[in-house]
């Protein structure tokens, strides 16, 4: 009765040692990040982060390399420990219960590797279980066979190419069903064909109701798949809003005007925002 | 928009300890590399140290059975377990695997269990094929007191190489200075019983973690005598093993530095 009441009123249940509860209640915010900050000793990688992802939005973080995109994530999916600040995935605090947090989410690294001596079916298998998903063999193969790896269910995740790998891992990010999934640089080093699969995929997403977080240095992605973005760089959000919004915002700024060829692209705001320089 | 109807589910600790394991064995077993490492080696020393006129010099029959599964473990427990821990790490898999729901804990437990289990495998193989080809046999009780020495023997082994893994951040490193550490490891516990290179050497020899492991299954092999010695082998096992397990738990890193 309690699951259906939970299923009732929030979209989801939540089930912890085998009991089931009630998911607390939706505020229409899939995540909440406030004042976060990073630090790697002296180095401040994120500093004083603060952003709202709706429910059922696709979220872009942009930023160059070492803008602190990654640090923000992973503060997020309980790798790094913040110095300060706080985070709430559908309003459960990631440092106060760490596991219900992780459960919320789904999870694609930017370079994920699995254990190589493992047959791809067997690394399904071993991540639902992980997630408290059950799946028999017949399951394990209809979720390849959706992916296009059906065939390859007996092969090594390092057998597979470069978009067969990123398809797995989302796969994996997501076979658990999670409200939402966070994914860094999801389609680099992809062709244009494996590209645009990867979104229709995540646009799927966003239609089954998930929200999602993305990291990416493609403005042409970010224009395409984003509901909005937030532009980052030296460990500070620098502006946020559709990328619509962000071109009319900027079009007359002279920096946006001297980067841009013509009309003014959400890569042209970037480029003014974030500098000509290089970036290692 | 409203989300789809979903359930999110927390799994126990035991139910992703019991995944983790699934896994781990499977991909333990699927390591060629491990598996020759954790038997062929002991065994073909073992044999070895059976042949040829002064043979005896180096001990017994216990001797060299003791000597065979110190290779033993150390081959699992400190180079094999230390390499395979520097590569997943290399690799990002245990990234991957600390974002999910599973307790970090039970990550590396899984790995520890697993090692264990090899080394129970390995030590029955080596008593085995030293009752059929080396003349050993021994009572029903020694074998089992054997076996759990063993199990101390690569508690203390699994703990070194978790120090190893934990202060050398490069696999490549760590692979050079995995098979540097034989010679310590397994060269100080062959004189723990002479004094052919001196007594210093013999004393530090004696209370090396393989010199205590040879005290210990030579004690439990029945080829001498549960003594005093024998005791402060015991303690010293569990000194190491606690002294490198809080060494390598405490400085060791999930990613890639």
């Amino acid at each position: 009765m309690a699951a259906a009441t939970a299923r009732a009123c929030c979209g989801y249940t939540l089930r912890v040692n085998g009991v089931t509860s009630e998911a607390p209640p939706l505020t229409g915010l899939a995540l909440q990040v406030k004042d976060l900050h990073v630090s790697y000793g002296p180095k401040r990688a994120v500093d004083g982060v603060s952003l709202d992802i709706n429910e059922g939005e696709i979220f872009g973080l942009l930023g160059p390399n070492g803008a602190g995109k990654t640090s923000t994530l992973s503060a997020i999916e309980g790798l790094l420990k913040p110095t300060s600040g706080s985070i709430l995935i559908r309003q459960v605090d990631v440092r106060a219960h760490p596991g219900l947090a992780k459960a919320l989410i789904g999870v694609q690294l930017q370079s994920t590797s699995f254990q190589s001596e493992l047959k791809i079916s067997e690394i399904v298998k071993l991540y639902a279980g992980l997630y408290g998903v059950p799946l028999t063999k017949p399951a394990i193969f209809d979720r390849l066979t959706e992916i296009h790896l059906g065939d390859e269910a007996s092969r090594r995740f390092s057998q597979l190419s470069g978009g067969q790998q990123k398809r797995l891992s989302l796969l994996i990010a997501t076979v658990h069903d999670p409200p939402l999934v966070l994914l860094d640089e999801p389609t680099s080093g992809l062709d244009p064909q494996a590209r645009r699969q990867l979104w229709d995929r995540i646009e799927r997403f966003r239609k089954e109701g998930r929200s999602i977080l993305l990291t990416t240095h493609s403005m042409e992605e970010a224009q395409a798949v984003c509901d909005r973005v937030a532009i980052m760089d030296h460990g500070k959000i620098l502006t946020v809003g559709t990328p619509a919004a962000l071109i009319a915002a900027h079009r007359d700024d002279p920096q946006v005007r001297q980067a841009a060829h013509g009309e003014v692209t959400l890569e042209d705001v970037f480029i003014a925002l974030t500098g000509r320089e290089l970036r290692d | 928009m409203v989300p789809e109807r979903r359930s999110v589910a927390v799994p126990t600790w035991s139910s992703s300890l019991k995944v983790l394991l699934r896994a781990d064995t499977t991909a333990q077993l699927r390591t060629s590399l491990s598996l020759v490492l954790a038997f062929a080696l002991p065994l073909i020393l073992l044999v070895a140290t059976g042949l040829g006129k002064n043979s005896a010099v180096l001990g017994g029959p216990a001797f060299r059975i003791s000597l065979a599964l110190t290779v033993g473990l150390v081959s699992i427990g400190t180079v094999g377990y230390s390499l395979a821990i520097a590569r997943d790490r290399d690799t990002g898999v245990f990234q991957r695997l600390r974002v999910t729901p599973a307790p970090t804990w039970t990550i590396m437990v899984s790995r520890w269990i697993v090692q264990l289990g090899a080394v129970l495998v390995m030590a029955i193989v080596v008593l085995v094929v030293g009752a059929l080809f080396v003349g050993v046999t021994l009572p029903p009780q020694d074998y089992l007191f054997t076996v759990l020495v063993a199990l101390l023997g690569s508690a203390v082994f699994l703990s070194i190489g978790q120090a190893i893994v934990g202060l050398i951040a490069s696999a490549d490193t760590l692979n050079a200075a995995g098979r540097l550490l034989y010679v310590p490891l397994i060269g100080l516990s062959l004189f723990g019983d002479t004094d052919r290179l001196g007594t210093t050497v013999e004393l530090v020899s004696r209370w090396s973690p393989g010199g205590c492991l040879e005290t210990l299954l030579s004690a439990a092999m029945g080829a001498t005598a549960w003594s005093g010695q024998s005791w402060g082998a015991l303690f010293a096992s569990f000194g190491y093993t606690v002294v490198f397990a809080v060494i390598g738990i405490r400085w060791f890193q999930w990613g890639a530095r």
